[in-house]
């Protein structure tokens, strides 16, 4: 049984123009992208903005339509139905969402922002409701008192937490996090990553975990997708995409990561430049004649990369 | 290193709220000496950006009090008129702010933009100008700038932006650059090629650079010398080698554990609590001690000042020396007051 597959995923934008706003063009944002979750782990999904990264994520929860392709859930097409029994596989997969200043909403309370979720999906007396909220707020390091308060009398890391929060209530399977703490400082990002760890064993949940951040990315995740351009460039392990990438898009970007240690400073600033040379230098061998990358192709049991 | 550039002697900034004034910056003495990149690091609301608001004299002149002094040539900066502060900012000290689209006028041409401030400190010809603007856009590495020269900001690229910024900033050679979190907004690839190009452009004209940011691994790239702010304060301050091999204080300790590519071990340190508000800060005593609240009162000093703990590294208040983190770190707390 898959788990959730996406399976050759194209999403396409229309770009209209001409005599009657024909379509002449697409704008591919995500463009044939294969990915394969396996149940608690963490998928790492990377790359930089614009690459299509947050769309895949979005396609998988609903909130864009794919043009083409399939998201396999539990063995049922989720792309193939209708709204109404879309509604039953909701409830499976949730989002935590970027920025925690703009996803919740100012003018409810939090008891009404985490109970959302409950109400759409459980009937629960109010009393039963109000205690599994208070439950969730104590689960994620909230004072349960405070379920009357407005998100703007809170911080921004207990913000993201009532957007975790929310995330939780009807036990989800798999939680899209995009860009969950880069809204964040570190001291404060450091208890967010924490927390979602620490769920992640409780619930068995499985993470998409969609970041720019690779060290971030690297502390999360068990598995990892580089993204360029709309397709996937490399994936692997963790020890894999760091220790032996291929791809020479992914060693500029783990080129491009400042390194904290000050005495490697010139070292590395000597290998980012030969790395820039060589995507420059080798540019035909890694795309082909349009500039498009490449299939992905398997180059041992959890690593592919996309090669000729 | 060269000789002193910048001097900033026990400055204080208070923002007015209501009718009382509070210090967002307190206490803050740091040298930049010419050639030299101080960096400041710091969380969100540690008065990084007061300071570089502070130095360039862009705060708002009724709603805030400065104390102190901030010499800059010798001629201290506070003390000068609105004209005379107009001569030296934009020609001797450049800024080059945080969010690119937000810091260049969205109806004028880049090419105008950049001759602006050349127009206000420089008596040049047209031609001159356009001739100059040219060869800056050139530099920071704008690969048509004939035709960059006529766009607008809405046609270029973040990056490409972010070097119009610099553009600016650089326009008449400062002998000053502050950065306030100059590649935040920023990618990763494109940060490193900003990075490149400060450093290039540092290592042409000597440029004293204050760069301002919450990134270690772009401190640990850029800086020679590292100054570690928290509430308002300046908490350690040393070469960047020292600073991040030998970190002394609580708060830069906690910092650094917090950071995934900087910690080791699976799980992040979590500093407690959050940083207080700028009404609630206490004024006295060491003011990280509510952080770290499993640490004796005895440890901290009652007035902790800045001292030179070794050659050229400082450190506030002693409670370093009794500091370590908690064995089993429970991370989660009620936080609400």
């Amino acid at each position: 049984m898959t788990f959730l597959r996406v399976e050759n995923l194209k999403v396409y934008y229309p770009v209209r123009g001409g005599f009657f706003r024909r379509v002449i063009d697409h704008v591919k944002a995500v463009d044939d992208i294969t990915l394969d979750l396996q149940p608690g782990e963490t998928y790492g999904l990377v790359g930089e903005s614009g690459c299509g990264k947050t769309t895949t994520g979005r396609t998988i929860i609903g909130l864009n339509k794919a043009t083409a392709g399939k998201i396999i859930f539990n063995d049922i097409d989720l792309t193939r139905l209708k709204r109404r029994q879309f509604h039953k596989y909701r409830k499976d997969i949730q989002m935590i969402f970027q920025d925690p200043y703009s996803s919740l909403n100012p003018k409810k309370r939090v008891i009404d922002i985490i109970a959302e979720p409950i109400r759409n999906f459980e009937k629960l007396s109010p009393k039963e409701e109000r205690r599994k909220v208070q439950d969730l707020m104590e689960k994620v390091g909230l004072s349960p008192d405070s379920i009357f308060k407005y998100p703007h009398e809170f911080s921004g890391g207990q913000r993201q937490r009532i957007g975790i929060a929310r995330a939780l209530t009807v036990n989800p399977k798999i939680i899209i996090a995009d860009e969950p703490v880069s809204a964040l400082d570190v001291s404060v990002q450091a208890q967010v990553l924490n927390f979602m760890k620490d769920i992640q064993k409780e619930y068995n949940l499985t993470y998409l975990f969609i970041s720019h951040d690779l060290g971030i990315v690297r502390h999360m995740s068990d598995r990892i997708g580089i993204m360029y351009k709309g397709r996937l460039v490399e994936e692997g392990t963790k020890e894999n995409i760091f220790n032996q990438p291929k791809h020479i898009y992914t060693k500029r970007l783990l080129a491009a990561i400042p390194d904290v240690n000050p005495e490697k400073r010139d070292e590395h600033l000597l290998m980012r430049k030969e790395v820039n040379e060589e995507f420059e230098r080798n540019y035909e061998k890694y795309f082909d004649a349009e500039g498009k990358i490449f299939d992905l192709k398997k180059i041992s049991d959890t690593h592919s990369v996309a090669l000729p | 290193m060269g000789k002193p550039l910048l001097q900033i002697n026990n400055l204080k900034t208070s923002f007015r709220i209501g009718d009382e004034f509070y210090a967002a910056v307190d206490d803050v003495s740091l040298t930049v000496n010419e050639n030299e990149v101080v960096a400041i690091v710091g969380e969100s609301g540690c008065g990084k950006s007061a300071l570089a608001l502070s130095i360039m004299g862009l705060h708002h002149e009724l709603n805030t009090k400065l104390e102190g002094e901030i010499l800059f040539q010798n001629k201290n900066l506070l003390s000068l008129s609105t004209n005379e502060l107009n001569n030296i900012r934009g020609k001797d000290m450049g800024m080059i702010f945080q969010d690119p689209l937000t810091a260049l006028n969205p109806l004028m041409r880049i090419g105008d933009q950049i001759e602006e401030t050349m127009k206000n400190h420089y008596n040049l010809s047209k031609e001159e100008m356009k001739k100059r603007t040219l060869e800056l856009l050139n530099k920071v590495g704008i690969p048509n700038p004939e035709r960059t020269y006529m766009q607008y900001p809405h046609e270029l690229s973040g990056g490409m932006r972010q070097r119009v910024v610099i553009a600016i900033a650089i326009a008449c050679e400062p002998k000053l650059l502050i950065a306030d979190e100059p590649t935040t907004a920023l990618d990763v690839t494109i940060q490193a090629q900003i990075l490149d190009l400060m450093r290039e452009l540092q290592n042409q004209m000597k440029t004293g650079i204050i760069l301002i940011t919450h990134d270690l691994g772009v401190v640990a790239e850029m800086a020679d010398r590292v100054a570690v702010m928290y509430a308002g304060e300046i908490v350690e301050i040393a070469d960047v080698f020292t600073l991040f091999n030998n970190p002394l204080h609580p708060y830069t300790r906690s910092l650094f554990n917090s950071v995934p590519s900087a910690a080791d071990g699976d799980r992040l340190h979590v500093i407690q609590g959050i940083v207080p508000s700028l009404k609630k800060l206490p004024r006295t005593g060491c003011r990280f001690s509510e952080r770290i609240p499993w640490i004796k009162k005895e440890a901290h000093e009652e007035n902790p000042k800045l001292r030179e703990v070794e050659k050229n590294h400082w450190v506030r208040c002693t409670c370093y020396q009794h500091f370590d983190f908690p064995k089993d770190a429970e991370d989660l707390h009620y936080d609400i007051s």
